[in-house]
């Protein structure tokens, strides 16, 4: 570890000041009931003794994004003749996410996969991913829908994070995760933690012991394959679903969008938007064919993605954070550990396999 | 044209095909002095007129809102203007609610001889539209970036 | 015998005839329960009955038709039941309707208010006319008068208005009228208070139409012109504009059908109130044709008629 640093309490505003200084810093706030991520200014107190309702993921991607704005131009000599004008997007401004969790920090790891990897490079995902830094705070205390641990996380996880804080008495316990993160520790506003840091390191082990059995996912990716005919389980474990979006646009790793062309008369914007595999227009083919005409279908697609078809691709990482935002805000409780615990537990013997689907029911 | 004679205010009317647009009309061919803040778009029958055309244009930035249709039993459909009376009349009470003051939309009956009574119409309701002034700026949808600014965009 | 251990012995008895029960059970901790679709006796076991039974039943109702289908149903659960009957949407000879007295639900927002925090539930029950929560090692008790949801205390059915089987006792209604009283309380502001008050409202929207297909009467579900492109009623911009028009299409879509049943607001998963712009079109209706959507299978819907002379149709000499 390079450094840690304390920073006291009632610093926590003045440093957030610096912080803000050439960068937006977004933290979480009160809105109604609920908390979300948005830019910090004066006068505004983070709340950081719970997790927020959303994540942070539209630091990084936003809800809707420019891609280019066009106009259509006549040619005067010709008006018939169209020419279209593109207009270059403009340079994400640096950004910070201050006070989001171990695992809203994780789920950019998932996204850097797809994004950013090798093979394709989405530009406008990587020049934000780049611009923003994580300023993490690890979590006290676990949640009843807390299951970071169960897919190779923990509340002090430091995968994705610039630089972690640890609440202890008085104030927190800093630790520089990245060379961004070293940046940012440099304020003559942190002393050096000393002994707090033990006291940090207390709270992560008492963290550790608050979360509840972790359910065992070892097997998903086979176990989900082996449903993946099996309507009738689909159908099952899709009953009191909804088929709205909530889980996956408060999901730190659901990265899926579509694009529109917002037209106003002779001009535009290609905007890039958060899309969602629950949805039925969201693999609605141009000749009317679905391939997931049903929530079951659908459904199939968000558990089968997370626990089965990513991690098949990924080396076996599982993409899914454990954030447990999906269980708590979802308006009928879905549950989808209990889902693919579900899947894991209904593994088929060789001959129900063999049997027409939706026998199991 | 009193109304006018400042700046134009956005008006659009949804007007039915068979009597105001006939109304119009007429007011036209008569040549009645008219302002010329309404943008008229003609629909089929006052029936046709979904509310949430009203509710669309407003948030997108008209200042007023005219519905006109044949006057309730002359219907050419027959009955398409009474179910429109039921929707406007609601919609019209359900303005206020939202912060949008219910006289910057109003709904009327002009059949396709009244000529006159179109010009009374169009011009009082202009008027009143200008009474009121430039409407708050609505959120406009699609073109409005500052508004997804505000929220980390 | 006690009204969950009626309805349970209600419900087995009439199973071997029905595909699925529909009710609630047990969630993923204390304090939520879940929509529970029985299919066998010992799903009927994991039956809950109370005031953690805050879903609409009648939602999954249109999805399952073809379906032989019993749905256990509270006082305005029942009232969707009504309307998605008196619009032809569901068909009464699908469907057997088991009803039970409600005395009211939580309101998980205000439950989330005095403890600060929902997340760490460990235990929750009902002592006479209190909630008791113990969450993080603490013990909160609330009265359900306070905690219940906005649309108990002004109920007026306890009761479902239609079943096929009823158990327990009648409850009387919490009050003789619905005076409206919330709707006339916001439009004692301006204008530029109310219309500032929606665009802070639906700033938070993530669109995720949790308020649309939580909603029992939102039945075009898959085909919603919201995520039309042709015609283009929204754009799909991250922006307060279309966000509201959005609950603009769904309230207009909802006059003269809305039961308040309040489930576009619980779903929403940042809590906007949602619910406002339904009461405010429900009171202008009864004001307007006298009518209460979802109390009476034969009537029909305002919007879907007319009377040729409006008694409270003022043209306004226009």
């Amino acid at each position: 570890m390079a450094q840690a640093k304390f920073l006291k309490e009632a610093d926590l505003a003045a440093w957030l000041g610096e912080l803000a200084k050439g960068r937006k810093v977004l933290v979480p706030q009160k809105d109604g009931d609920a908390v979300v991520f948005k830019p910090w200014h004066e006068g505004v107190k983070p709340v950081l003794d719970r997790q927020a309702t959303e994540s942070p993921k539209k630091a990084v991607f936003p809800a809707s994004e420019k891609l280019f704005r066009f106009s259509y131009i006549k040619d005067p000599e010709n008006p018939g003749k169209v020419r279209v004008e593109l207009e270059e997007p403009e340079k994400p401004e640096p950004a910070l996410v201050f006070g989001g969790r171990p695992c809203d920090a994780r789920g950019f790891l998932i996204f850097d996969r797809v994004y950013d990897s090798p093979k394709t490079r989405d530009s406008y995902y990587v020049a934000r991913r780049e611009a923003t830094a994580f300023v993490t705070l690890a979590c006290p205390e676990a949640s009843n829908t807390c299951f970071c641990h169960a897919v190779g996380s923990g509340p002090a996880d430091t995968a994705g994070s610039d630089a972690l804080m640890t609440p202890v008495e008085g104030g927190y316990v800093l630790e520089a995760i990245s060379p961004k993160g070293e940046e940012l520790l440099k304020s003559p506003l942190l002393s050096d933690a000393g002994d707090k840091l033990a006291q940090a390191e207390r709270v992560k082990a008492q963290a550790v012991e608050s979360l509840p059995p972790a359910p065992d996912f070892a097997g998903s990716p086979e176990a989900l394959m082996a449903r993946f005919d099996d309507m009738g389980f689909w159908e099952n474990a899709s009953a009191k679903c909804i088929s709205c979006g909530a889980c996956t646009y408060l999901c730190p790793t659901c990265y899926c969008f579509s694009i529109t062309d917002e037209e106003s008369g002779m001009k535009g914007v290609r905007m890039r938007s958060w899309d969602n595999c629950m949805s039925y227009q969201f693999t609605l083919e141009a000749s009317g064919h679905n391939p997931r005409p049903t929530k079951a279908h659908r459904l199939k697609n968000r558990v089968g993605h997370k626990f089965s078809y990513y991690p098949l691709i990924h080396k076996g990482a599982i993409a899914c954070c454990g954030c447990g935002r999906c269980i708590k805000s979802c308006p009928v409780s879905v549950d989808i550990r209990e889902i693919v615990t579900m899947a894991i537990e209904a593994a088929p013997t060789a001959e129900e396999s063999a049997q027409p689907q939706g026998a199991k029911q | 044209m009193p109304a006018s004679a400042g700046s134009e205010l956005r008006i659009v009317g949804f007007l039915c095909n068979w009597c105001s647009y006939g109304g119009a009309d007429t007011a036209g061919v008569g040549r009645f002095t008219q302002p010329t803040d309404l943008r008229i778009i003609r629909v089929p029958c006052s029936g046709r007129i979904d509310p949430l055309f009203v509710v669309k244009a407003l948030m997108g930035g008209a200042d007023g809102v005219l519905v006109s249709g044949c006057h309730p039993r002359d219907c050419h459909y027959s009955q398409g203007n009474f179910y429109a009376r039921r929707r406007l009349e609601v919609l019209k009470r359900f303005l206020p609610t939202l912060g949008i003051d219910p006289k910057r939309f109003e709904y009327t009956w002009v059949s396709a001889s009244e000529g006159q009574r179109w010009q009374s119409v169009v011009t009082k309701f202009t008027e009143q539209i200008h009474a009121l002034g430039p409407a708050p700026n609505q959120c406009r949808s699609a073109q409005a970036p500052q508004e997804a600014e505000r929220s980390a965009g | 015998m006690s009204v969950i251990d009626e309805l349970k012995s209600a419900i087995k008895a009439k199973l071997s005839e029905l595909d699925l029960v529909i009710g609630w059970g047990p969630g993923f901790d204390p304090l939520h329960a879940t929509p529970l679709f029985m299919r066998c006796e010992k799903d009927v076991d994991k039956l809950l009955w109370g005031p953690l039974n805050v879903h609409n039943p009648a939602t999954y109702l249109p999805g399952l038709k073809g379906k032989k289908v019993g749905v256990v149903v509270k006082g305005c659960d029942s009232r969707s039941v009504i309307e998605l009957l008196q619009e032809k949407l569901v068909k009464r000879e699908e469907l057997v309707i088991f009803g039970a007295p409600c005395a009211g639900v939580i309101d998980m927002g205000k439950v989330r208010r005095a403890l600060g925090d929902l997340d760490k539930v460990n235990a929750v029950s009902i002592e006479g006319d209190n909630v008791v929560v113990t969450a993080g090692g603490k013990q909160h008790t609330l009265p359900l008068a306070e905690v219940a949801a906005d649309k108990c205390g002004r109920c007026r059915y306890h009761n479902a208005l239609i079943s096929d089987v009823f158990v327990g006792e009648h409850l009387p209604p919490s009050v003789e009228q619905d005076d409206y009283a919330d709707v006339e309380a916001f439009e004692s502001q301006s204008l530029e208070e109310r219309n500032a008050y929606w665009k802070r409202e639906m700033q938070r929207c993530i669109r995720c139409y949790a308020c649309r297909n939580a909603c029992p009467l939102c039945v075009c579900r898959d085909h919603c012109i919201a995520q039309s492109r042709d015609p283009h009623w929204i754009g799909q911009g991250d922006n307060v504009g279309d966000k509201w028009m959005f609950q603009m299409i769904h309230a207009q879509h909802l006059a003269g059908r809305c039961t308040e049943c309040g489930e576009c607001q619980r779903a929403c998963p940042v809590g906007i109130p949602l619910l406002a712009l339904k009461r405010k079109l429900n009171k202008e209706i009864k004001e307007l044709f006298d009518y209460e959507a979802g109390v009476d299978p034969n009537a029909c819907p305002p919007l879907q008629s007319f009377k040729v002379e409006e008694e409270h149709i003022n043209e306004r000499g226009w």
